[in-house]
């Protein structure tokens, strides 16, 4: 009985009626190991398994719900079981579109000769990404190269910064409690001041360094802290970080010694995602660097200005694809080290 | 007043000097956290200050002299009480369309078994790495003369796509918010929804709930201190959106716009260094006062 109930489940669960999901649910909720397969994504035929094992263990004296035999009945003609998980559904599908579309279409007409009809035509030119890369005759100012070199550097000394300041904080609020820890933190993990506005006190606080590579790379820095505080925070959180502490210092390691080879290599990943983060943020920041930027070398964020501004769409179409590139590279990077996506989200 | 001293200047001491076990714990919360309050003191503070000493300055391209005029200006001059009321508006809108969207997602993500699970969150996520330009070329691209959306209308209906592209009016100017503010609140709300104990809502369905009734009473309660945590970062984060007007522009004058123009006519810094002031006391404030109805683990961005 309890098997062929399952069965019956996990069929549902591809028609799309809303009061299967409960169904669905509590199969995965019962035992930690199985929470945990399904979390990383597992496939359907997985799950079938998960429902067969979670279903035996229920009849042990598990939830109470499962005692009846049909418990979903009574439900089963309200609108919002026939229509709630396809609004839903819906809505998440017509979002990811909206989201996806201009991308890919950005892209995909990059490499388009003509864009005058409804869709762009014309495939495949490499015209446009070599006038943007500078592999021609364009001239300096015409290509991204230069300004990309110019912001990948600054990006990567804000990188550096941030981990010198970030690191730090976050162990010293995961870690301790102390007076004013509420305000340190909300200071550390919540951006206070907007790029243009930081952008408008620099260049009057310091007239002659505000635009300077020093300037951008302090100005990143501290516009981006928070990613990094927060993702570094909770990789520190998932860790005992007393016990940590503890049996180093009591083996004989230093405070420092203990810091710096046994708690900061534990938060590896964490640090290594906020890099990810915070440089990615940093190599086309706009708002701040509008503000400051005082001509030679152009950043790379002001020649994406230049070109959505007031340069030929396809061309600005590639420009915007080079970052594009860069952006994908982050998020695999990111997949690749345990985050699903740009987020400082754990999962 | 003589005591306190003493006792600041004891306490400093024993954190330069320190003697037990807990005076060096002090110690070293103080060294962990004095990189960052150095950044933020000589990047963050002393800036600010100099900005609101820049409003009262009287000349325009150094601080120099004392004048009340940019304040008086800004509290008399309706045109600012306007642009202040037309960015409040604009991205509460914004992002109560943005937290409901989020809600949907993040719902959908841990509730029903989608297909690309993991594809779907990455696409979500992908606009919080775009600054504001590259968003407002993203709203070129569907709603511009050329846009997807226009052509299509435009092949249905017949007009011109000229007359119907919407990317600079204040709808193009909508989507653009709406397009940077989903993600990051799906983000949050997605934190939210991994902690909610579902055996409140299986309790509700076996009862005899509808799937609605029982989002309604059982999990929306639940994920309640996420949605307001949502809320008040997506409203940050919306008050601070300038790439995004400023090539859309949308027929709207949000303060970030205005700061630009203040500078960009007539370089009256008095009056950016003014509204940028109030602007960054608003958003202080508010982000205080929100943070007290939330707990700090909420956060996330």
């Amino acid at each position: 009985m309890q098997n062929e109930h399952s069965i019956t489940m996990t069929s549902k669960t591809d028609t799309e009626t809303g009061r299967t999901e409960a169904g669905s649910t509590r199969t995965t909720s019962n035992t930690g190991a199985e929470t945990n397969t399904d979390e990383t994504g597992t496939p359907d035929t997985e799950t079938d398994t998960n429902t067969d094992t979670n279903t035996n263990a229920r009849a042990d004296g598990g939830t109470p719900a499962n005692s009846t035999d049909d418990p979903w009945t009574d439900a089963g003609g309200s609108p919002s079981a026939l229509l709630g998980r396809p609004v839903v559904v819906g809505v998440v599908v017509l979002t990811v579109a909206v989201l996806v579309v201009p991308i890919v279409m950005t892209f995909v007409s990059s490499f388009a000769r003509t864009a005058t009809g409804a869709l762009p035509s014309g495939f495949v030119t490499l015209s446009h990404w070599r006038h943007v890369l500078g592999l021609g005759d364009y001239g300096v100012r015409a290509n991204a190269v230069p300004g990309l070199t110019f912001s990948i550097a600054i990006a990567t000394g804000g990188m550096v910064l941030n981990v010198l300041v970030g690191v730090p904080i976050a162990y010293a609020l995961s870690r301790y409690d102390f007076y004013a820890r509420d305000w340190v933190n909300t200071l550390a993990i919540l951006p206070l001041v907007p790029g243009v506005v930081l952008g408008i006190a620099f260049l009057r606080t310091y007239p002659e360094r505000g635009g300077s590579a020093l300037g951008l790379i302090v100005g990143y820095c501290l516009l981006k802290s928070p990613y990094m505080v927060l993702t570094v925070q909770s990789s520190f959180q998932s860790m005992d970080l007393e016990r940590l502490e503890e049996s180093a210092r009591s083996l004989g390691a230093s405070w420092p010694r203990t810091f710096l080879t046994v708690i900061v290599p534990h938060a590896k990943q964490g640090i290594l995602a906020g890099c990810v983060i915070t440089w990615t943020l940093a190599a086309a920041e706009f708002n701040f660097t509008y503000m400051v930027h005082t001509g030679d070398p152009e950043p790379f964020s002001m020649f994406l200005f230049r070109n959505i501004s007031n340069a030929p769409y396809l061309q600005s179409a590639a420009a915007i694809s080079i970052y594009f590139c860069i952006v994908v590279a982050a998020i695999l990077f990111l997949q690749l080290i345990g985050n699903r996506g740009f987020t400082t989200a754990r999962n | 007043m003589g005591d306190t001293l003493q006792r600041t200047l004891t306490i400093a001491h024993t954190v330069a000097f320190p003697t037990t076990e807990r005076e060096r714990e002090r110690r070293r919360i103080a060294v962990m956290c004095l990189p960052f309050l150095v950044l933020a003191v000589f990047a963050g503070f002393v800036p600010l200050a100099t900005m609101a000493r820049m409003s009262l300055s009287a000349e325009r391209l150094s601080n120099e002299g004392w004048s009340l005029e940019a304040w008086k200006t800004l509290t008399t001059d309706s045109t600012y009480w306007w642009i202040g009321f037309n960015t409040l508006w604009f991205a509460a809108a914004a992002t109560l369309v943005s937290v409901a969207v989020g809600v949907a997602i993040a719902h959908a993500l841990e509730k029903y078994s989608l297909p690309f699970e993991n594809a779907i969150v990455a696409v979500v996520s992908f606009p919080i790495a775009l600054p504001g330009i590259v968003v407002a070329f993203m709203v070129i691209v569907l709603l511009g003369r050329q846009g997807l959306i226009t052509q299509a209308i435009a092949v249905f209906s017949g007009e011109s796509a000229v007359s119907l592209a919407t990317a600079t009016t204040i709808g193009g100017l909508f989507l653009g918010y709406v397009y940077s503010l989903i993600p990051r609140a799906t983000m949050v709300l997605r934190g939210t929804y991994a902690e909610v104990n579902t055996d409140a809502e299986e309790a509700a369905r076996s009862l005899g709930a509808s799937p609605l009734e029982t989002f309604v009473r059982v999990t929306l309660p639940e994920i309640r201190p996420g949605i307001v945590a949502a809320c008040i970062l997506t409203y940050r984060s919306a008050l601070a959106i300038f790439g995004t007007v400023l090539i859309l522009q949308g027929g709207l004058v949000v303060v970030t716009l205005r700061i630009d123009r203040e500078l960009s006519i007539g370089f009256n810094s008095q009056m950016a260094g003014a509204i940028g002031l109030v602007y960054v006391a608003f958003l202080i404030a508010f982000t205080f006062v929100g943070l007290r109805f939330v707990r700090t683990d909420a956060v996330e961005i």
